[in-house]
């Protein structure tokens, strides 16, 4: 059924409200991309004095080789305020590396090699464990980092 | 005013403050610690997602009372109340 003639035209009214609204959401969100990726970026890159830590993961355990070939399971020792990046494999299944206390967690997959790193600021023990089911014994795949005072 | 404060506030938080600290923030020879830049990301983040939800709330809640049929200000059309719209539901 048609309208009437003297239905109320809206095309009349302002839109500015409405674009100053689309605008500021608009501008939040590109601000939220933009922040994130830079912060990842910044949290990403690597000083290159940073020592090697080789991490291998396995059902159900942890191992960890140093640059100078010093090895050690289910624990790691590390020396306050020094920059470790940490190569990060798996000999069966996904895993993943979490140091909660350090913000650190990355996927341990096999057959590829992905890298994290840290500084460990403060001295004392702290937890280490895998965060991906990973079978039967997942739940106890854990590790003590203990860092060394400098 | 008011308005020109809250969105330097917002600004300040989110645009100046992180840009100073980069500048000034970091010296030679220190390194990054990702537990503070996360968390401070987070804490952005939090800033951002509370200000749009206020935004879009805050304009729903006006909406909502600046239009009500009630309100001494409401110009309703001719056809409100007469039932000759509910021809073209």
């Amino acid at each position: 059924m048609k309208a009437p003639e003297n239905w109320i035209d809206m095309s009349e009214h302002s839109h500015w409200p409405e674009w100053v609204y689309i605008g500021v959401v608009v501008a939040l969100l590109v601000y939220v991309g933009a922040e994130a990726w830079n912060i990842e970026r910044i949290v990403e890159h690597i000083p290159e004095d940073a020592e090697l830590i080789t991490v291998t993961a396995q059902q159900w355990f942890w191992s960890f080789e140093h640059e100078d070939g010093t090895k050690e399971i289910g624990e790691l020792h590390l020396k306050q305020g020094v920059p470790y990046k940490f190569e990060i494999t798996s000999k069966d299944v996904i895993h993943s590396f979490n140091i909660p206390d350090y913000l650190v967690l990355m996927d341990a997959v096999p057959g590829r090699i992905n890298t994290i790193w840290f500084v460990p600021v403060d001295a004392g023990e702290y937890e280490m464990q895998c965060r991906e089911y990973c079978g039967l014994l997942h739940y106890n795949m854990r590790a003590k980092l203990y860092v060394e005072k400098a | 005013m008011r308005a020109v404060c809250s969105l330097s506030l917002v600004l300040m938080i989110l645009v100046i403050l992180p840009t100073v600290n980069l500048a000034f923030g970091a010296e030679v020879g220190e390194y990054l610690d990702r537990r503070v830049e996360i968390w401070n990301l987070f804490f952005r983040m939090m800033v951002v997602a509370f200000t749009i939800g206020a935004v879009v709330s805050g304009t729903m809640i006006w909406l909502v009372i600046r239009f009500r049929e009630s309100n001494p200000k409401a110009t309703p059309t001719k056809y409100e109340g007469t039932g000759e719209l509910d021809r073209y539901e």
